[in-house]
């Protein structure tokens, strides 16, 4: 069956206008907001953990339900790292981002599992990660956390330590991991991943080493998740284990890619924008208590009505339609 | 496709929602707006709510007595999290409000207060006994209670009874456990053998617990150092075990006329830290019309939550009033004017030292009696007799 | 120290038998439509919360509580059933996200209704100790293991001897063959969401009577289900009692011996460790994995 390599980057007029507003209108129109900044700031963050998220369902075919494992490894690693070490805060970022990657080789064993027993293994691990945190008091300070918290520093004339900063470091980082992540889609690799998912004995017949390749996928979702926990850590500037590893950033990511369409590249941090903006900025003045009932009215319908998330709906209107696609 | 109609139907009501949203309320003129950023969602909603309640009758209070200035508040939930509460502070600020009050959780109240720092306003917190939270270096911080006060008032009440041996079950959480820690050592200190149990905040069965304090530690007291459900696993487990104490005595949230009315039998003659009876006398003119107020928006007897957010608001109503007067509202007056606090409230007398700090905050010790609470510790306070050796069994 | 142990293994035995109540629902499902309903852990605290209701409303203990709790969480079973039936495809990925979704949906409903505070049964004969030689227990805990081990032993009659049983396990094994026998899917599937609402009724009302809930609590008692469910393997009735009995004690032991601040790691390393040692449970059917 062939296919048009999807995801390969066309420096078309959306991509272009996308940068645009991301770089150019939105510092200048909401900058002086520091209150929806705050929450940009925030819903990015939560479609960078998306974004992973639906990299490892998509090319690694694998459901977690445990993303704030990685999230909260890579908040600690990064903190400590910085308050305890003097690392300066770009460095830590990184080194979240390895610690992640640490803690999803941790998790290879579970590799072989087969879809929920997967998903709620990985959730397992985060609870784990969550005690641990909590009780190896002499190194990550117990359930008190770690408090002052570096923030980013000023670099090139800019200070990164404010809101804008945050904001542009954030947004930075979510357009460079989507671009790695089409990269790969488009390559072999993505090719061989989405033969696997197709049917994992014909690959392995034809010789992909599925086994590496998911390990590959699990890793490099776990140092995305890890490195935007990082710049979490840095934004808030304090951290204890019951918000890092909190089940929020299990849910949040998961309904923002559902939303906005897992199978595409820019669904989850479209989702993660419109629906924590929509949380934060709607529900919430509506329905002060409990508004996060409308989070799992959200989740229930697009799985019923529409599993390919809102973007793949919306794409007719913005570009022209693309080769429908052969799976069902 | 209709679906697709749909879904840009519904993406156009979203996005018009969110600018109509953000357009904002309004409020009088005259008004002072202060803020309140409390948790009413997440896992501290049941202490945001109480707090809350202190503070609206606060604003009554004040707003009935004060003839010249009209407050209101302005409420934003921080949905027990960290960001949110730096939000809510931010949107508080841009909504124009001159003093913060509130916070619950030294995680959420640590970044809320930074964000308040930095944006100049003043904040100030019953929820954060932890010592951390003042010796941060924030200059716009107040607090009207503190760890400390929690100890003295369990380490004067085991000091009165003359405890030799006490077992402390607490929680691994941050505030509790860092507690358990403080009285252990004073305890030690003073030659009291004191052995610790911590418990993981998830656990609902206290049986294996108790058992092993009952067989190896033999105390004649048990500290409990929790929240409201560890309490309830805790006396229960104590109830079918029965070990051979003299007292079972807590910290906060057990003294409550809520735990009397819904845990009847698990209480009786069990310590913990109340600042009122109940049912509550208030004998100074400023707790009669606390209560009177109370009653009259909630229909109930105030409780502990109720009369720390009072008592924190009022006290900052009062402030910015003065600030008001001397014209100095919007140049720091309102701090200035903090700093300068010195009266006999419900819950004692309130000063506030250079970090911001309550230090002649003392809790007391209450203890149920007969579906009732008697405020038994310190002495000077008390209103009924301290009933010693008393269990629930 | 025996004394110790003898009472941790006691009270790990009938923390086993709740636990043990709690999960049957969700492995039935499982067991039945392959599906994982992450929704459970909140049905089981809609029927706590019911008897909360019931208690504080009309002062009647949580026993009388039980025919209401069984009608409510029946209608949400079968709301929960009806709409995984709308699923189109990808049945078992989409089902994990949609029953979280409502997972989420049932944890603020009961939110809004009942508000965040901690509740739990002011009956003073359930909370009244049990005492036999060295081993003590409430009585409210001995009460409903003995309740937990007769609906097992009903729901295992049930499975083998009734038509609705012998149905459900033919669509288990194998759905298209119990077609063509003339067995209707659907309606069977509908059949065991039913019979796990009716379990998790009962569960929820015995965690009301020796623990205390709060509208929190609902994830975490999915969580525990489904490790029970998993160290049990699929399609083993008597394996959700081992399992449970085994987490029960594995957390009792944890506490006594070492310290009570690991009691959940007990809980998170004994899952992880039968998931690598013996994928398929330690009663499972043995089944493809990875």
């Amino acid at each position: 069956m062939s296919r048009k390599p999807r995801g390969q980057l066309k420096f078309n007029s959306t991509l272009v206008a996308l940068l645009v507003a991301g770089y150019g209108v939105v510092p200048f129109a909401l900058g002086a907001n520091n209150y929806i900044m705050s929450m940009v700031v925030a819903a990015l963050v939560i479609g960078g953990v998306a974004l992973s998220w639906a990299l490892l369902g998509n090319l690694g075919g694998m459901i977690s339900f445990g993303h704030s494992a990685f999230f909260g490894v890579g908040a600690y690693v990064s903190a400590l790292a910085t308050v305890k070490l003097g690392v300066p805060v770009f460095a830590g970022l990184a080194l979240g981002g390895v610690g992640a990657v640490l803690a999803s080789i941790v998790m290879l064993p579970v590799l072989r599992l087969r879809g929920p027993y997967f998903a709620l293994a990985i959730l397992a691990y985060a609870h784990i990660f969550r005690i641990l945190a909590t009780e190896w008091r002499s190194v990550t300070g117990g359930a008190g956390g770690v408090a002052g918290i570096p923030a980013f520093p000023s670099m090139l004339g800019f200070d990164f330590g404010t809101k804008m900063g945050a904001y542009l470091i954030a947004l930075t980082l979510v357009l460079g991991f989507a671009f790695v992540y089409a990269r790969i889609r488009a390559s072999y690799f993505g090719l061989a991943l989405r033969a696997m998912h197709d049917s994992e004995d014909a690959t392995r017949m034809v010789g992909v080493n599925s086994t590496m390749l998911k390990a590959a996928m699990l890793m490099l979702s776990a140092f995305m998740a890890g490195v935007f926990g990082a710049v979490n850590a840095h934004y808030i500037n304090f951290l204890e284990p019951d918000y890092a590893f909190n089940a929020l950033w299990v849910t949040l990511p998961i309904v923002a890619a559902i939303f906005g369409g897992y199978r595409t590249i820019s669904g989850p941090v479209i989702g993660a924008l419109v629906v924590y903006l929509a949380d934060q900025l709607v529900f919430k003045a509506v329905m002060p208590t409990g508004h996060q009932l409308v989070l799992g009215v959200l989740l229930v319908v697009m799985i019923v009505f529409s599993p390919s998330g809102l973007m793949p709906s919306l794409k007719p209107l913005l570009k022209k339609r693309t080769a429908p696609h052969a799976r069902t | 496709m209709m679906k697709t109609r749909f879904k840009r139907c519904a993406l156009a009501a979203l996005v018009s929602a969110a600018l109509i949203a953000i357009a904002g309320g309004t409020a009088r003129a005259d008004d002072i707006k202060v803020g309140a950023q409390l948790p009413l969602t997440g896992a501290l909603a049941r202490v945001g709510t109480g707090m809350q309640e202190g503070i609206m009758v606060a604003a009554e209070v004040f707003n009935k007595t004060n003839g010249k200035h009209t407050i209101k508040i302005i409420t934003i939930d921080d949905e027990s999290a960290p960001a949110k509460a730096i939000a809510a502070v931010e949107k508080l600020a841009s909504d124009g409000v001159v003093a913060i009050t509130g916070g619950y959780g030294s995680n959420n109240i640590s970044p809320a207060s930074d964000a308040a720092n930095k944006l100049g306003l003043v904040y100030i917190t019953s929820g954060g006994v932890d010592n951390s939270l003042v010796n941060a270096g924030r200059k716009n911080f107040f607090r009207i209670n503190n760890s400390a006060g929690y100890q003295k008032a369990m380490l004067g009440l085991l000091g009165d009874v003359g405890a030799r041996s006490v077992s402390i079950v607490y929680s691994t959480k941050d505030a509790t456990a860092n507690l358990a820690r403080d009285v252990d050592q004073t305890l030690t200190a003073k030659g009291v053998k004191v052995t610790l149990h911590a418990f993981d905040p998830a656990i609902t069965d206290f049986k294996p617990i108790i058992n092993k304090i009952k067989l190896q530690d033999k105390p004649e007291v048990i500290a409990m150092v929790g929240y409201e459900n560890d309490y309830v696993g805790i006396l229960r487990a104590a109830r079918v075990l029965k070990p051979a104490v003299k007292a079972m005595v807590g910290v906060w949230s057990l003294a409550t006329p809520k735990m009397a009315a819904d845990f009847a039998d698990l209480m009786p003659n069990v310590y913990g830290t109340a600042l009122l009876p109940f049912p509550a006398e208030f004998k100074s003119a400023d707790g009669k019309a606390f209560a009177d107020a109370y009653k009259a928006l909630y229909k109930k007897a105030p409780d502990y939550l109720g009369q720390f957010g009072y008592v924190q608001s009022m006290l900052l109503f009062e402030a910015i009033a003065r600030a008001a007067d001397t014209g100095t509202l919007k140049k720091g007056g309102v701090a200035e004017e903090m700093r300068k606090t010195d009266r006999e409230t419900v819950i004692g007398r309130v000063q506030f030292s250079a970090n911001g700090d309550n230090l002649n905050f003392v809790h007391r010790m209450g203890q149920h009696q007969d579906k009732k609470i008697v405020i038994v510790w310190p002495k000077e306070t008390a209103t009924g007799k301290l009933v010693y050796p008393a269990t629930p069994w | 120290m025996t004394e110790l142990i003898l009472q941790a293994l006691y009270s790990g035995l009938l923390q086993g038998g709740s636990y043990a109540l709690i999960a049957l629902g969700l492995a039935l499902v499982f067991g039945t439509m392959k599906v994982i309903n992450l929704a459970h852990g909140e049905l089981v605290l809609l029927a706590a919360y019911v008897a909360y209701a019931v208690e504080s409303g009309l002062g009647l203990g949580p026993m009388f509580a039980i025919p209401i709790a069984l009608v409510l969480v029946c209608i949400a079973a079968l709301l929960v059933c009806f709409v995984i039936s709308r699923i189109q495809r990808d049945r078992e990925i989409n089902s994990l996200i949609l029953t979280y979704g409502i997972g989420v949906i049932l944890t603020n409903l009961i939110l809004l209704v009942w508000h965040a505070d901690v509740r739990s049964t002011n009956s003073t004969w359930l909370q009244e100790a049990f005492v036999v030689g060295p081993f003590y227990s409430m009585r409210s805990e001995l009460i409903f293991f003995g309740v937990s081990i007769a609906l097992m032993m009903a729901l295992w009659w049930w499975l083998s001897r009734s038509w609705y049983g012998r149905a459900v396990r033919a669509v288990a094994s194998n759905r298209d063959a119990a077609k063509l026998m003339g067995i209707d899917p659907g309606r069977t599937e509908l059949v065991s969401f039913i019979v796990a609402g009716m379990l998790a009724a009962f569960a929820g009302v015995a965690l009301y009577s020796y623990g205390v809930i709060q509208p929190a609590y609902g994830g975490a008692l999915t969580v525990k289900a489904f490790i029970i469910t998993v160290l049990a393997g699929i399609g083993s009735i008597p394996g959700v009692l081992f399992g449970a009995v085994l987490l029960g004690v594995a957390e009792a032991l944890t506490v006594t011996l070492a310290s009570s601040a690991l009691q959940e790691l007990a809980g998170m390393t004994l899952f992880l460790l039968v998931l690598f040692v013996m994928p398929n449970g330690l009663f499972g059917a043995a089944q493809r994995r990875g």
